[in-house]
């Protein structure tokens, strides 16, 4: 008998969700060392993105006044992409970096060989800062 | 000032401090493809000075009113007065969604981050979609 999901929109109900396809997606696509193809950014400089097991962790190099700046590493969890890249089903990663007077959320995709990434930049201090959201390209390095 | 890129160090104005002016992001937001599968549209709103979005996604037989959430507004940098997006999120039971919008060129780009907590083995899955605000001016 077949089961009734529950749903908030169509897309809820996609076939591909249950796919054992979908839950294998390949991720090489995003694995590796990316450089911000901006020389001159005041924001992230370099993402390294790596697998062990079937965990992802990204690594991300902050431009500081002195050197970069090392933030904590963050571990990725895995989103099916019901975008298409080049004709193939691809995945997303979303991550969480925590500094405590700040927390960064991201989503980073592969766009034609460019990984974007979008932050999502809340204070909590009383610095009296705007939350702030950035997006950056970043090739292959 | 603690900062983990150096574009997070800026002066700040005491006197306008954390203020984003979010008067860009109020109004109803419309999806550009008449096919979506997805969130139709959403309307920004101000109710007793608080900022929240309704959303109204394409059902199996009409449109699903997931009614309001409450959002959080950011601006384009740290110093930055003027919204550039939002962030909020949907709690269903049997799913979360995290919205996460950013404004570009006029259009709010909507990432959707979906993750299923039922036992209905589907998978947390991402979609991006364009949204143009109803300005009635053409």
């Amino acid at each position: 008998m077949k089961r009734l999901l529950d749903f908030k929109q169509s897309s809820h109900l996609d076939p591909a969700l249950t796919e054992p396809a979908t839950r294998t997606l390949n991720a090489d696509k995003l694995i590796g060392r990316w450089l911000n193809t901006n020389t001159t950014t005041k924001g992230v400089a370099e993402i390294t993105i790596k697998q062990d097991g079937d965990q992802f962790y990204v690594n991300v190099s902050g431009v500081g006044s002195e050197g970069p700046i090392a933030w904590p590493t963050a571990r990725a969890e895995v989103l099916a992409n019901l975008e298409e890249e080049a004709g193939q089903r691809a995945v997303a990663f979303a991550a969480t970096f925590e500094f405590g007077f700040m927390t960064a959320e991201t989503y980073l995709r592969v766009n034609k060989g460019v990984l974007v990434i979008v932050l999502f930049n809340t204070f909590h201090d009383d610095s009296g800062r705007s939350n702030y959201v950035t997006r950056e390209f970043f090739y292959r390095g | 000032m603690q900062f983990a890129q150096i574009c997070d160090q800026v002066e700040i104005n005491a006197a306008s401090a954390g203020t984003i002016d979010h008067a860009g992001l109020i109004g109803t937001w419309v999806n550009s493809n008449p096919n979506t599968t997805g969130i139709a549209r959403m309307v920004v709103e101000e109710i007793n000075g608080e900022l929240s979005v309704r959303t109204l996604a394409i059902g199996t037989t009409g449109l699903i009113d997931w009614g309001s959430s409450e959002i959080t507004v950011y601006g384009s940098s740290p110093s930055s007065d003027a919204a550039a997006g939002f962030a909020c999120r949907y709690d269903f039971g049997f799913a979360e969604t995290l919205l996460q919008g950013m404004l570009l060129k006029g259009l709010m780009v909507l990432a959707q981050l979906h993750r299923f907590k039922d036992d209905s083995d589907r998978v947390p899955f991402f979609v991006r979609e364009y949204y143009a605000l109803e300005h009635g001016r053409f």
